[in-house]
């Protein structure tokens, strides 16, 4: 019963955060490619005013796609039209099923593993899940009955077995290194030090099987510069081209719960995982004392910076807009008081003297914290790429994917089991 | 930003080739963007379109409106110069009797289609008596019927408000 | 024969010719003038036409001047240039320059004669003008602009020596001197709208074209006035599918430069509210529109092969060609037991005079005679369409308001009407077919003079009217008839080998002023 009830608490965590990151990725998506083109982006939905900088667009994005027509065009399989989008984004989801978000949660003095299914085989079952996305490509490119979702759908089948191949093998280079298929061992293990000083994490023993690994999952998330199955310059917008309202909503929020995905593929295998360098569990525990009320500081002087950086703009864009909008700087101030105030009275109720239990707490919260951490940032870093290189040719592609990557993931899979044979 | 610029089938060196450095050379100039934009938020030449207006010249030519005689009539004596100029066919005069025979000819109606308008102000240079201007500065016509932009001639005499919204 | 060299080409004349009208013939374009007029009597009041002669102390105005063996003419020398440059400042002094407002800017002798002569700068100031009476209605159709007027004489010969009325003068002297109506009168003839042809400015403008059009918008097409038997020719000015005026076409062999005033008004029955726009078919009683489709299955179930045509009325306002397609159908339907007949003989008939109205108003009569088809009086035609059996079929003509006895001769049968408006015969019809009315279409008319003429299609027709000759095409086609016009020349060449009087003749190449076929000219050519 409790492994029942605690397995759901973790699917809904897991739920709760991936579906809550979509909405802030589809604007960071727009705000960061706005800034990178010297653009301001959005900043124009609010909700009384409060436009949080934009953050409110996917909001009434939301709400705007729900209120479309479901257009279903003449010709097409309708069974598979519909199952389609829901394959993508189902499948999208299934791979958080083995990937450990944190070490462990201490509950009444049991440990409660916080990763949902912590299979033997868990880097097997990722590799099968990522491939099983283009399955929901394709049905939906095949069943809208037009040609360019057809090629789109063909673009990402072919896409995906030449990179599939690459990132196998990139893996089997570190599960060389890791020893062990479950991504719970891969994690700790990389939570050890390498000659003393360099954490022992996967870019640092298998830095060409980092790369590969990491271009494959640009190329299976049909992310920028490896985009071509949608394509738009050539075929209008690729395999989701017939699909409109909620099922197109559903293709779009696919695309970003499979960019956390890879960034938490990525972060896991090798960038240590739930692991903050040099400050293993142990030392966190001890040091709770030091580390709370640090924590706390620092946290009630960002809201001090926030609050007087609010408070500049505030009077420097009096009577701007002439309307609610003209609250949200003295509001947003207030509300960094208010959260810098928590943080004072947190202090107040003398951190320093943390019992063993909470200096557990706090171990595992920095943990996760580290993991959304590093997911986050791989995340942004999806994006930074898509906006700062132009998409592939095909021919690029393929040669990429063939010449170039399947070589080289051959070569580090090589070398990689000499030196772990003779080391 | 200022790096070499390659012609198509130019060699490029063995580091260019490995690509991957580019790749970083290039997300360094997209970063910078990101955080000077960060930092200088009000420097970026974006212009907040409803509540900020750029600047026209005063020889922009604006949607068009009539001149008034002192007594308030249209100073047009409808001699369709300015609908035989107009290369877009957009203006559409129907004539008609003045009661004062030093005028003699009047406008009974004086219609422009603002959609197919295409603001060349040839109607401007062919009136004989400055009684068409293009000077209101409007350029945001919206309208929700195309109706509305087939604009009469009270509201071209009448023309400091818009009303095509 | 005499001698002249203009502008160093050496001509040869007629004795008594016009130095004005060599000039023409050897520049290829007139000299500059307002008052010379070919059909008016020589009036040289407006100077313009000077010319250097050599042997002349000074200049000398061609239209007075004869051309005499031997003279020797300049006409684009720089002094020639110079004094038309300068009598036209003259006549500019006191003109108020309202062209925007003025009717006559874009057809204005003086727009055209300062952008060729003048073009120089002003020395009147607009304030030190004399200011004359504006804007004059003068008689029903002419509006008079004093201001504009440079005193030519043109409407005042006009009236004198053509419709010999003399309504118009000149009064006062010096620059006050000022076109006028003779006190008491109006200017009200029957030909009164020449005086505004004839005006070279803006003084004289018509009161129903007034304000409608600027005259450079509107296209011109050659054509002819459907008003009378006359045939004037004339110009449909149109723009858009829209006739605005009719204006006289010069032709010496039947109308010189003149049209009447009746004529002219000839263009508003194009626009009427009553012109038919679709087939109509009598249902329940009542006339309903119906598609072409319909019409042709009504048409053949009333009068095709299985049902005889009865009696066929064709009107004498439709061309030649119409008329003798329309005869041919007939023949083909079953009618000639009863005959094709030309309508109500008294039909058609109005004030005529001895200058160009013709009393008979039908344009084509003499194209019926032509092609051998009667015009009983309208009893009579009543009658015969009694005698006869079968459905009756009108083209163009109304009998059912000039024929009496013909809504009884009618009543119970199928009447089947051609035509362009809804009149008295299509409103009692079962049958309606639109077609076209006559500037909507080409075809050829015979005038009184036996003279065979061309009108020519201006505008496009409305609706879903056919053209007349391919409609009559298509029924004969649908009759099961082996001959029929694949053409408008097929149908003329057809048209000239049916009628005696054409041997000979190609009506596909006529002539602008018309043409008189040999064997009609000898009886009825004098008449003018």
């Amino acid at each position: 019963m409790d492994l029942v009830l605690t397995t759901f608490l973790k699917m809904a965590f897991i739920l709760a955060v991936i579906l809550g990151l979509v909405p802030v990725l589809i604007w960071a998506e727009r705000k960061g490619s706005a800034f990178i083109q010297d653009r301001t982006g959005p900043n124009r939905a609010g909700i009384a005013g409060i436009r949080l900088a934009g953050l409110i667009h996917p909001i009434a994005d939301v709400l705007k796609l729900l209120f479309k027509e479901d257009v279903r065009p003449a010709g097409v399989h309708r069974v598979m039209y519909a199952l389609a989008p829901f394959l993508v984004f189902f499948v999208s989801l299934l791979t958080y099923a083995v990937i450990p978000f944190g070490d462990y949660l201490e509950v009444g003095g049991r440990r409660i593993p916080l990763v949902v299914a912590d299979l033997d085989v868990g880097i097997l079952y990722v590799l099968a899940i990522a491939s099983l996305g283009t399955y929901g490509i394709v049905m939906g490119g095949w069943a809208s009955n037009n040609k360019y979702t057809f090629l789109g759908a063909v673009r990402s089948t072919s896409q995906m077995i030449s990179y599939e191949i690459s990132m196998g093998l990139a893996l089997m280079g570190l599960l060389l290194v890791s020893e062990s298929l479950r991504l719970t061992d891969v994690v700790a293990g990389q939570g050890q030090l390498l000659w003393g000083f360099l954490p022992r994490w996967g870019v640092v023993v298998q830095p060409l099987g980092a790369i590969l690994f990491m271009t494959a999952a640009f190329a299976e998330t049909n992310r920028n510069p490896f985009d071509l199955p949608e394509g738009e310059s050539e075929l209008v917008s690729g395999y989701h081209l017939e699909y409109s309202s909620m099922k197109f909503a559903l293709f779009f929020m696919a695309e970003y719960t499979n960019l956390v995905v890879a960034s938490a593929l990525i972060a896991t295998l090798y960038f240590g995982g739930w692991n903050i360098p040099w400050l293993s569990r142990a030392v966190i525990e001890a040091r709770a004392g030091v580390l709370l009320p640090a924590l706390l500081a620092a946290h009630v002087a960002v809201c001090a910076l926030a609050a007087a950086l609010y408070l500049r703009r505030a009077s420097r864009e009096r009577g701007k807009f002439g309307d609610a909008r003209d609250r949200e700087p003295g509001l947003m101030a207030g509300v960094c008081v208010v959260a810098g105030l928590a943080g004072l009275a947190a202090l107040a109720l003398r951190p320093w003297e943390i019992g063993p239990a909470g200096a557990s707490l706090l171990a595992t919260v920095l943990q996760v914290g580290a993991f959304v951490g590093k997911v986050v940032f791989f995340c942004w870093f999806f994006i930074w790429v898509r906006w700062t290189l132009p998409r592939f040719r095909y021919d690029q592609l393929m040669h990429l994917g063939w010449k170039v990557m399947l070589p080289l993931a051959l070569a580090n899979l090589v070398v990689t089991a000499v030196v772990a044979a003779f080391v | 930003m200022n790096g070499k610029v390659h012609g198509y089938g130019g060699k490029m060196t063995l580091w260019e080739r490995l690509y991957l450095g580019e790749i970083f050379r290039g997300l360094g100039i997209t970063i910078r963007h990101v955080i000077r934009n960060l930092l200088h938020t009000g420097d970026m030449p974006t212009v907040q379109y409803p509540e900020e207006h750029r600047a026209y010249s005063p020889r922009f030519r604006g949607r068009h409106r009539l001149m008034k005689r002192e007594d308030g009539t249209p100073r047009c004596v409808a001699c369709m110069m300015c609908s035989t100029a107009c290369p877009a066919d957009c203006i559409h005069i129907v004539a008609e009797e003045h009661p004062d025979p030093a005028i003699e000819k009047a406008p009974a109606s004086f219609e422009i289609d603002l959609l197919r308008c295409v603001y060349c102000g040839l109607c401007e240079e062919a009136c004989p008596c400055d009684a068409i201007r293009m000077d209101t500065g409007i350029y945001d016509l919206a309208a929700d019927s195309r109706e509305k932009f087939w604009v009469d001639k009270e509201f071209l005499l009448n023309n400091t408000t818009d009303g095509t919204r | 024969m005499v001698k002249v060299t203009i502008d160093g080409t050496e001509l040869e004349f007629a004795a008594g010719t016009s130095l004005f009208d060599a000039c023409r013939t050897a520049r290829g374009e007139a000299l500059p003038h307002f008052c010379y007029h070919p059909d008016l009597s020589v009036a040289g009041v407006c100077r313009l036409c000077q010319v250097e002669v050599e042997g002349m102390p000074k200049l000398t105005i061609a239209c007075n001047t004869t051309v005499r063996e031997g003279m020797v003419v300049h006409t684009r020398s720089e002094k020639v240039r110079r004094a038309a440059q300068q009598i036209l400042e003259m006549h500019l002094i006191n003109h108020p320059v309202d062209c925007p407002i003025c009717d006559q800017a874009g057809e204005c002798g003086l727009q055209d004669q300062y952008m060729t002569y003048g073009l120089y700068e002003s020395e009147v100031g607009k304030s030190d003008k004399v200011h004359k009476a504006k804007v004059q209605v003068i008689g029903p159709r002419v509006v008079l602009d004093k201001e504009r007027c440079v005193l030519c004489s043109r409407c005042v010969r006009f009236c004198d020596e053509v419709t010999r009325t003399g309504e118009l003068g000149i009064f006062n002297r010096g620059d006050r001197a000022e076109i006028g109506v003779a006190p008491g009168r109006q200017l009200d003839n029957a030909y009164s709208l020449n005086t505004v042809d004839i005006c070279p400015v803006g003084a004289l403008t018509s009161l129903d074209f007034r304000f409608k059009k600027r005259v450079w918008l509107l296209r011109s097409t050659p054509s002819l006035c459907h008003g009378c038997a006359t045939g004037c020719s004339v110009r449909v000015d149109h723009e858009a599918g829209t006739v605005y005026r009719l204006k006289p076409r010069r032709n010496p062999a039947v109308n010189g430069a003149w049209m009447c005033d009746e004529g002219r008004d000839t263009y508003r029955e194009l626009h009427a509210d009553t012109r038919l726009r679709e087939p109509l078919l009598r249902r329940d009683g009542a006339l309903r529109p119906a598609t072409w489709p319909e019409a042709w299955a009504t048409l053949a179930a009333a009068a095709g092969p299985a049902a005889p045509l009865g009696f066929a009325v064709v009107s004498p306002r439709q061309s030649l060609e119409e008329i003798a397609l329309f005869a041919h159908l007939a023949a083909v339907l079953g009618a000639p037991a009863a005959g094709v007949s030309g309508g109500a003989r008294e039909a058609d008939r109005g004030e005529g005079d001895d200058l160009l109205r013709s009393a008979d108003r039908a344009p084509n009569r003499a194209a019926l005679a032509w092609l051998g088809l009667d015009e009983p009086a309208g009893a009579d035609l009543a009658a015969r369409v009694r005698a006869a059996r079968g459905a009756v079929l009108v083209y163009g003509a109304d009998p059912a308001a000039d024929a009496p006895g013909w809504r009884e001769a009618v009543a119970g049968r199928t009447v089947i009407h051609l035509g362009t408006h809804r009149n008295a015969t299509a409103e009692s019809a079962d049958i309606v077919i639109p077609l076209g009315a006559w500037a909507e279409k080409d075809g050829l008319l015979v005038n009184r003079q036996g003279r065979v003429q061309a009108s020519r299609r201006a505008i496009a027709r409305p609706g879903l009217a056919q053209e007349d000759w391919r409609f009559l095409a298509d029924w004969l086609a649908a009759a099961g008839a082996t001959e029929f016009p694949a053409s408008l020349p097929d149908l003329r060449r057809w048209v000239a080998g049916r009628v005696p009087a054409l041997a000979g003749v190609d009506l596909n190449a006529l002539p602008p002023e018309g043409l008189v076929p040999g064997a009609v000219a000898a009886g009825a050519g004098g008449e003018r």
